[in-house]
């Protein structure tokens, strides 16, 4: 049976004007970047207001000549941060320590401590005992619960800030101590133990056509990060808004009886590829939108060196396959449904290719040509997502030949998903009154 | 030519036998009805004429074509649901169903069925605020835009208030008249009578009546006695020579053995009462429908 162009084109049409001069697209266009810019937003007006309280910490010094060299540090390190530079405004909060001697009975003087911190009188107190000063380190152990050299101990959860704050501080008392031992002059040891500014570069290059050296680029946290996560969360998003509807469009055609109009004037193919090209117009649209936008903000903010232009035809080849991909089986899924509550249940599977990816993201982009990396990337399901986020980052290193299989295996996995879609939409569509089991969907894809 | 020719053709959906070993023809230019209770199989029928549905076997031939899946601009189809896009409004919604099916544009012919389903001051309004007749008013141009020369209808007039079941019937018998063949279901047995040319019934995906409609009734033979009595059915309980009595409340229906005399039946109802009118008469579509899917009937004879 063949399929008629205009046929497919007209439905496309119809399909894309009529998303497209909704209020709701109009609207969630300039939403979706509101409610991230939002969230950017949100983080940076709680970082410039952040907990500035004083806090108390106790020091229990086992060594006896730590706690001094502790407090010294972290004094240095509290006038050193507690204000910003610029504005002057306190930025940190101030902490004050006291010191206590070991009592007899441990247990005891850390229970009267944790409940000083319950009570909210102490932040937070440290026990440093007599092996501090040793020279070898005590051996890790996550599963041993029997205090270390040094303990800390406190009520705070989550990513503990202020805990890794006083850690860094601990550290630096005690090498200051042992420096100290080793007999280097206390009036050197802040120069001693000062951080170097360390400068990172990419890779040096020679132009092939006049053989001149160009000099690396220094990396940019912008570029290194930002830029990537944001081309791949960006290729996501429009993916997901461009065939999420399309399941509950489907069931809700199929449930109005609209779609037994239409077959009698075009074919259950040219029916559902219409459909298919209407939602890609409309990722096409979005994304363009944001692409656009976002490059001219960038450029606005002075950063439009870091936008990757040599990753956007490789973006749009993926959105354009993982459109199709999604928007058939979303629409052979929507065939199926009974209802659009059926839709709903489903709605998981068709997000699986999107947000599988996205709990990938920090694995792959801390080794972005390992093995794993480069084996989920090329993965037809996960390929658009993980291969823009590897070519995107800056010097990704990422071989030429493995975008184009990628691109090859996306391409026939798509076709293959068409084909298979076609054939379940085709029979689905006209049932009613029952939702097809998973096996008669399968029957139906392989047999048609 | 033929318009549409069924050689034997099945249908089945799972375990369920929707059309079985079916053949029929339906001449070029004619009304063809089918009649059949809900469920019987009429509707995947003529889905499977437009290529909607495809048989299991058998084979479905539209003007000596088998269409295999393809559209064709020739048929035109209306389903008993409303098919609409709600939002649109009615004039695009109609050029873009004119067009999917023509591939081209067909505005003017647009413009001149609204006029003539008097449906101008509704051609800018979303099909949402439209009454179901309207409904089917535009859907019934979706179907004719541009001129099929094969129309199928599924329930035209289900629905539909006397006044628009009129207009749209006369819009029918037009188009017949320009040379469309028509193939329509329907439960209305009046409609069948008057409209179509011959009538085909379906019953469990089997056809068990096709012809002209007196071909049909002279299968029964002047076995109907139309009667008006005073006192009305409750004098009629008992008559000899009498299987069934159908009650239309100013009329009613006798029907009679088959070899029984009339002239014996008009004798024992003047013993019990005024006969005002006494016609003996073929049954009619209804009664005949009754018969063959009706909860007394036997198993349908199966007409080839």
């Amino acid at each position: 049976m063949s399929s008629n162009p205009h046929r497919i084109l007209l439905i496309a049409k119809r399909d894309y004007l009529a998303t497209i001069r909704t209020k709701a697209f109009i609207i969630g266009l300039m939403v979706a970047p509101l409610l991230f810019g939002g969230g950017f937003l949100g983080i940076a007006l709680m970082q410039s207001k952040p907990d500035i309280k004083e806090r108390r910490i106790v020091i229990i010094d086992g060594a006896g000549e730590v706690a001094a060299a502790v407090i010294q540090a972290a004094q240095e390190r509290n006038a050193k941060e507690l204000f910003d530079k610029t504005s002057h405004r306190q930025v940190q909060p101030r902490y004050v320590f006291e010191t206590l001697p070991p009592a007899a009975d441990p247990q005891v003087q850390r229970l009267a401590l944790s409940e000083r911190v319950r009570r909210q009188q102490l932040f937070a107190f440290v026990e440093i005992g007599p092996a501090a000063l040793q020279a070898a380190p005590h051996a890790a152990n996550d599963k041993d619960s029997t205090p270390g050299p040094v303990s800390t101990y406190s009520n705070e959860g989550g990513f503990d800030e202020a805990g890794r704050w006083l850690s860094g501080s601990i550290d630096d008392g005690i090498r200051r101590v042992r420096l100290a031992q080793l007999g280097v002059d206390p009036s050197r040891l802040s120069d001693a133990l000062a951080g170097v500014k360390i400068d990172r570069f990419g890779l040096v290059s020679r132009d092939p056509k006049t053989g001149e050296i160009h000099e690396a680029s220094k990396k940019n946290d912008v570029a290194e990060f930002a830029v990537p996560f944001g081309i791949m969360l960006l290729l996501g998003m429009i993916v997901m808004i461009g065939s999420s509807p399309m399941l509950s469009a489907v069931t809700e055609d199929k449930a109005q009886r609209l779609v037994e109009m239409l077959l009698g004037m075009a074919t259950p193919f040219e029916l559902m590829m219409g459909k298919v090209l209407g939602a890609l117009g409309t990722s096409l649209t979005s994304s363009s939108f944001y692409i656009i936008g976002g490059t001219l903000a960038l450029e606005g903010m002075g950063l439009a060196g870091v936008v990757p232009f040599r990753v956007f035809p490789w973006f749009y080849a993926y959105l354009i396959a993982d459109v199709i991909f999604l928007c058939s089986f979303a629409a052979a899924l929507g065939a199926g449904c009974g209802s659009p509550q059926d839709a709903q249940q489903l709605a998981i599977l068709l997000l699986a290719p999107v947000m599988i990816p996205y709990f990938l993201i920090t694995f792959v982009m801390q080794q972005p040509n390992g093995a794993i990396s480069t084996a989920l990337s090329l993965f037809p399901p996960f390929t658009p997502m993980l291969m823009v986020l590897r070519q995107a980052m800056p010097g990704g290193g990422v071989p030429a030949w493995q975008p184009w299989v990628g691109l090859l295996g996306v391409l026939a996995f798509t076709l293959v998903m068409v084909v298979a879609a076609a054939r379940i939409f085709r029979v689905a569509i006209l049932v009613q009154g029952k939702t097809p089991k998973m096996g008669e969907l399968v029957r139906w894809a392989v047999r048609g | 030519m033929d318009a549409v020719r069924i050689s034997n053709v099945t249908k089945a959906f799972g375990a369920v036998t929707a059309v079985d070993g079916l053949s029929l023809i339906v001449p070029e230019g004619s009304v063809y009805g089918f009649i059949g209770p809900n469920g019987s199989g009429k509707t995947t029928t003529m889905r499977m004429i437009s290529s909607i549905f495809y048989p299991d076997s058998g084979e479905v031939r539209v003007f000596g074509q088998q269409m295999l899946g393809a559209r064709s601009e020739l048929i035109g189809y209306l389903p008993e649901e409303r098919g609409l896009y709600r939002k649109m409004a009615v004039q695009p919604l109609l050029e873009f169903y004119g067009e999917l099916r023509s591939g081209r544009k067909v505005t003017a012919e647009v413009v001149n069925w609204i006029e003539k389903l008097d449906l101008a001051k509704w051609a800018s309004q979303k099909v949402q605020t439209l009454s179901k007749g309207m409904s089917q008013k535009v859907q019934f141009i979706a179907a004719v835009v541009p001129a099929p020369k094969l129309l199928i209808l599924d329930e035209p007039f289900s629905g539909l208030d006397p006044v628009s079941a009129d207009t749209l019937q006369s819009a029918i018998l037009d188009l017949r008249r320009g040379g469309v063949t028509v193939i329509l279901s329907t439960h209305d047995m009046q409609v069948a009578e008057n409209m179509c040319d011959r009538i085909c019934m379906i019953f469990r995906g089997k056809k068990v009546l096709d012809g002209t409609l007196e071909s049909i009734q002279d299968q029964y033979g002047n076995d109907t006695i139309r009667v008006a009595a005073e006192g009305g059915a409750r004098f009629l309980d008992g008559l000899p020579d009498v299987e069934r009595v159908r009650d239309l409340g100013q009329v009613q229906e006798l029907r009679m053995a088959r070899g029984c005399d009339p002239q014996q039946v008009l004798r024992a109802l003047v013993d019990r009462t005024r006969v005002t009118s006494f016609s003996i008469m073929k049954p009619s579509l209804h009664d005949i429908f009754v018969r063959i899917a009706g909860p007394e009937a036997g198993e349908a004879q199966i007409v080839q």
